[in-house]
């Protein structure tokens, strides 16, 4: 019904607002607000008045419009009514329907009731089995449920591993290593189990970026520009990605041993180390000396130490083998090092430098024990190096005493060795004491011990040595032999004498000298092991032996001019004396040789005579001596005058106390030059006493006697002596002789002047010789 | 040092040189010893030591007609002895014997069993085999080693084997081993040379120059002191002979002879130019010792000289040790004087 109202227009429209007013009870409520404004023409408005419009209508129009008008209402009129009656009609029809309806509701209502309980009581049926269902299903829902969700937990692992590679690449990309380790090795069971299955290739990509990611770890791990920290981390994640990190750490720690090369103190280096570490307490400025850079290193050294040992807790051992390896091979270099000669300070250097590693080291290796193990090594060092100062200081001594040896016209006194001994032997070793690195002052009591008994050992090598350099013990074959290969036999002897004399200064002053440094610096250690006492028993039997060795050498050389004089000629047919005998000029030369020495080495002693030695004067011995030996000889050979001459002498012999020939020797010049002078009169006696000879032969000797007698006693403190020896070999040869008739003493000093007036010539030649040179 | 006070003196007439033990007689302390004058008779004087050792005894003095350098008992015979003589221009060695019987007349004159006249040059020694019954003789001039076959009953002696140690070497003394008596050490101006007397080859040598004497360790094996001018005495092993085992200052001034005691391997004597005997104690005498020697090395080294005997006029030149009783011994110094000292408070205890 309503689709037909459409077109109806404003007839339509009006019709049904007519009709509306119709339904509504109060038409004012309902249009409120038109009817104000048709109030007058508005014939459908409720305000509209009949006459009023027909005055107006009648006023305002003619009679056509008003019969228009008239026509067009009674139209309008017409057309109302019809509506009107089909209106009715169809709100009849309504009605009527309605009424069927009811009509149809109340038969259809009845019977209802029943229907109801019915239905009530199938649906309660229904409920009840519906809640059976639900619970013999919960379980399985449960389950299902669970599974549901882990479906969509599996869902969201796929994606996610789906998602790795790419994920993986762009943590390379911004380096975020830790997460991309993260997700992968959250993903890692995943691809372990399913790997071969769907995600086949989704592992490979992964794997191939973590594998990049590994590479990029270990390079970072051994580049040494990144930091530690990076470092650090980057072998975690590593070991986190179970790369096998022990090789790894291997390499590392090689590493790191290869870096020890570097640090090593090398022994060449290692004193220009020194040097500047004693320099840059004075010019703070120079800070890029060595010793910094190897400071440095040794830092570095030991922060990477320090990272690894977080990076690889169990590392440990191997990290204390490096430090300790550090440690030693510090120590090694150190005695390489000190094998050369090396000053006290430049050695503390190095050992500060040393010290200072090894506390860097402690620190991040307390367990290691290094300070221990150094303590130990620097011991041992030490050791080394005081043994090595004596060493040297010794070398030095021979040095000087081997330089002594070439330029001997040089007076190169005792006095300067004594000063290095002194100087190098204080020196050095207060050094040592004043030094109070840690270690240092541990070691102080051994330190002193060592000293104390480095002296003493010095002393005795020096005295053994003194006694090898001399030639005079065969103790090793080979240094005799080369020492006596090297040096002549002059210059030999000379060394000796020097040897002798040093070995006096060293008694005297020199062990005093140290005894009271020792007191004084180096006391308080428990044992004594410097034993000046002993040291000045054996330097002063070293000094008598080397002097006696002098002599000995000396002698011997006489010895040897007199050999062969008395070997050669036979004396039983010797010819008539010409000259006195060149031997004796030999002789005087040697003698002088000898004077000259010592009058460079020894000191002059006060002058005295030869003190008879009282000591044996009494004869014990239960004698039954046929004293009627010579003065039956002097009956017999009375007859002859030169010959009773010559019994004088004998006789007087017997009167005279016996002269003490071997005196001991002093260390003084004229004991010395009277010593050997005794000794080769002695030899000469000797040789004499082997030999037989001829009337001319005894004169010979007689003429080389009284010769010799007056230069000798020149030369000689002890005249007496000298004399008493000289005329024992007159004796001797007296004795030896077949035919004894002494030359005339004309004769003899006629022979006698010839010969001086000869060697004076023959100086003379040689200082024109010389002046003209 | 004090002088032998407990030394038992004995002198002769003139100077001498040589002094020998008598080791063939076993019931006496005896000492041969002859005298050195150019110009005077010579004399060979038997010396006993009386049964209590307090007095020396002069059982025989005979005439010699030279003077004699080197006399030497006969090891088997206490009648024979040995002499190099000199007659002032020319050498000569002979063997002697003592006529029967000898105690009585003062001055008998000796007889001469065997002149041993194979020498041209200065006679040095004449060595008998130490074996004690060998009639073996060596007698040894500056240049020649000569082998001797002694025939004392027939009153000969026949050169077994001459052989000349060459123009360079000048022997001068020596000692044959008692402990290998084929093997004879011999001294030379540069060396000591030890001589095979089998082959009568040099067949070793020590170089060390000026070797005065020589005598061998009767008790050890391989043990040989030597004593020479320059630096006194030597003891020598000669399995390794490069250098000695040990070594003693020796004398003041030339150390003249040396001699092992027969029965206390450790005492060495030696003689010297300066009037003294000293006596020495040498343990380092075998390498068995050397580290017990270490130990004591201290002490050892400050005084092998065990005692000094000093009261002589002149240089001694003789010296023997008695084989009988071996803690005397015989020095005889050049002025003639013969000593006899006992080193009993020296002896090492056993």
């Amino acid at each position: 019904m309503a689709t037909e109202a459409a077109p109806m227009d404003e007839k339509a429209k009006r019709m049904r607002d007519l009709l509306s007013s119709f339904y509504t009870p109060d038409p004012s409520i309902s249009t409120p607000t038109s009817s104000i404004s048709t109030s007058f023409d508005n014939i459908n408005g409720p305000s509209f008045d009949a006459d009023q419009y027909m005055d107006l209508m009648i006023k305002k129009s003619n009679l056509d419009v008003l019969l228009q008008r008239h026509v067009q209402m009674a139209a309008e009129i017409k057309n109302l009514d019809t509506d009107l009656q089909m209106l009715v009609y169809e709100n009849y029809n309504k009605f009527i329907s309605a009424t069927d309806t009811i009509k149809r509701m109340k038969s259809n209502i009845f019977g209802m009731e029943g229907n109801m309980d019915q239905l009530l009581h199938k649906i309660m049926s229904v409920q009840s089995r519906s809640d059976g269902v639900n619970t013999s299903l919960f379980e399985k829902r449960e389950h299902i449920e669970k599974l549901h969700r882990t479906r969509n937990l599996l869902r969201k692992v796929q994606q996610f591993i789906y998602d790795l590679p790419a994920r993986l690449q762009k943590c390379i990309k911004s380096e975020a290593y830790g997460d991309a380790v993260r997700f992968y090795t959250g993903a890692m069971p995943i691809l372990k189990v399913y790997g071969d299955t769907s995600f086949k290739d989704c592992r490979r990509a992964s794997e191939e970026a973590i594998e990049t990611i590994i590479k990029n770890l270990q390079t970072k791990l051994f580049s040494d520009s990144e930091s530690i920290q990076a470092r650090a981390e980057a072998a975690v994640l590593l070991k986190q990605l179970d790369v096998p990190v022990d090789s790894l750490k291997d390499k590392l720690l090689e590493k790191l041993e290869q870096s020890l090369d570097g640090l090593q103190i090398n022994p060449d280096e290692a004193s220009k180390l020194a040097e500047h570490n004693v320099s840059s307490k004075d010019e703070e400025s120079n800070n890029q000396g060595p010793a910094k850079i190897h400071e440095d290193a040794v830092r570095g050294f030991s922060e990477a130490m320090r990272a690894y040992r977080e990076i690889f807790p169990d590392s440990e051992e191997r990290l204390f083998k490096l430090a300790r390896a550090l440690t030693t091979t510090h120590f090694e270099n150190m005695e390489l090092y000190i094998r050369k000669r090396v000053s006290a300070a430049d050695f503390l250097g190095i050992f500060r430098i040393i010290w200072e590693d090894v506390v860097l080291m402690d620190e991040v290796l307390p367990e290691a024990a290094l300070s221990d193990l150094s303590a130990e090594a620097a011991q041992v060092t030490l050791k080394q190096f005081v043994a090595r100062t004596f060493s040297h200081l010794q070398q030095d001594i021979s040095d000087t005493l081997l330089k002594f040896d070439i330029n001997q016209k040089e007076v190169v006194d005792g006095e300067v060795l004594k000063v290095v001994l002194e100087a190098s032997g204080k020196a050095e070793f207060r050094q040592l004491l004043d030094e109070n690195t840690g270690i240092f002052v541990k070691m102080n009591d051994l330190l002193i011990g060592w000293i104390q008994k480095g002296f003493q050992d010095f002393f005795r090598s020096l005295e053994s040595h003194f006694l090898v350099l001399s030639g005079k013990t065969s103790s090793s074959n080979e240094t005799e032999g080369l020492v006596e290969g090297k040096s002549s036999e002059k210059i030999h002897a000379g060394l000796i004498l020097v040897l002798a004399q040093l070995s006096v200064v060293i008694e005297q002053k020199v062990i005093p000298r140290i005894a009271e440094e020792i007191t004084a610096s180096f006391s308080g250690g428990n044992s004594q092991a410097f034993i000046p006492g002993e040291l000045c028993r054996v330097f002063h039997a070293a000094s008598e032996k080397l002097l006696q060795h002098y002599i000995d050498t000396r002698t011997q050389k006489i010895s040897n001019v007199l050999r062969k004089r008395f070997k050669t000629p036979n004396w039983v047919k010797h010819k008539e004396p010409r000259e006195v005998h060149m031997y004796v000029d030999m002789l005087l030369q040697q003698l002088e040789e000898v004077g000259k020495e010592v009058k460079q080495i020894l000191p002059q002693g006060t002058f005295r005579k030869h003190k008879r030695s009282d000591s044996n004067g009494s004869n014990t011995t239960t004698s039954s001596r046929s004293t009627t030996l010579h003065s039956d000889k002097m009956a017999r050979s009375n007859s002859q005058r030169a010959r009773s001459q010559l019994f004088e002498t004998h006789l007087a012999k017997l009167f005279k106390q016996k002269v003490e020939i071997f005196t001991k020797v002093e260390f003084t010049q004229e004991s010395v030059v009277t010593t050997t002078v005794k000794l080769c009169l002695k030899s000469l006696q000797e040789y004499v006493r082997l030999q037989t000879f001829n009337r001319s032969g005894f004169q010979q000797i007689q003429l080389d006697i009284q010769f010799l007698k007056a230069p000798l006693k020149e030369t000689v403190e002890d005249e007496a002596a000298i004399d008493f020896l000289l005329d024992e070999v007159i004796v001797a040869a007296s004795e030896r002789c077949l035919d004894v008739t002494p030359l005339e003493p004309p004769i003899l000093d006629k022979l006698i002047q010839a010969k001086l007036a000869k060697s004076k010539e023959h100086n003379n030649n040689n200082n024109k010789t010389t002046v003209s040179s | 040092m004090q002088g032998g006070s407990s030394g038992i003196g004995y002198g002769l007439k003139y100077q001498a040189r040589c002094i020998s033990d008598v080791k063939a007689d076993t019931d006496h302390t005896s000492f041969l010893t002859g005298t050195l004058s150019l110009k005077e008779e010579n004399e060979v004087h038997l010396l006993r030591l009386s049964s209590g050792g307090s007095e020396l005894v002069c059982e025989g003095l005979f005439s010699h007609p030279n003077e004699i350098w080197d006399l030497a008992s006969c090891p088997f015979d206490q009648r024979i002895f040995s002499t190099v003589f000199s007659t002032g221009e020319s050498f000569g060695a002979a063997i002697w014997q003592i006529p029967e019987p000898y105690g009585q007349s003062n001055s008998s004159t000796l007889d001469c069993v065997a002149s041993l006249d194979a020498h041209v040059g200065k006679i040095n020694c004449v060595l008998w085999c130490p074996s004690g019954k060998s009639d073996k003789l060596i007698s040894m001039d500056e240049q020649n080693l000569v082998l001797w076959s002694l025939d004392s009953s027939k009153k000969s002696a026949e050169v077994v084997s001459k052989e000349s140690a060459g123009m360079r070497h000048s022997l001068s003394g020596g000692a044959w081993n008692p402990h290998d008596v084929n093997s004879v050490a011999a001294t030379s101006e540069s060396s000591i040379q030890f001589w095979d007397l089998r082959t009568m080859k040099n067949v070793n040598s020590i170089e060390r120059a000026h070797v005065r004497n020589v005598d061998y360790n009767t008790k050890r094996e391989h043990i040989l002191v030597t004593a020479d001018d320059e630096s006194g005495i030597h003891i020598w092993d000669l399995r390794k002979a490069k250098a000695p085992v040990q070594e003693l200052p020796g004398h003041t001034h030339w150390t003249w002879a040396v001699r092992c005691n027969p029965e206390y391997e450790e005492l060495i004597l030696s003689v010297g130019t300066d009037s003294a005997v000293n006596l020495w104690f040498a343990s380092a005498s075998s390498e068995k010792q050397a580290s017990e020697r270490s130990a004591e090395a201290s002490r050892q080294r400050v005084n092998p000289l065990l005692n000094s005997y000093t009261d002589y006029e002149d240089s001694v030149y003789g010296l023997a040790w008695s084989s009988r009783e071996p803690w005397f011994f015989a020095s005889l110094s050049y002025d003639g004087r013969v000593v006899i000292e006992s080193v009993k408070p020296f002896l090492p205890r056993r």
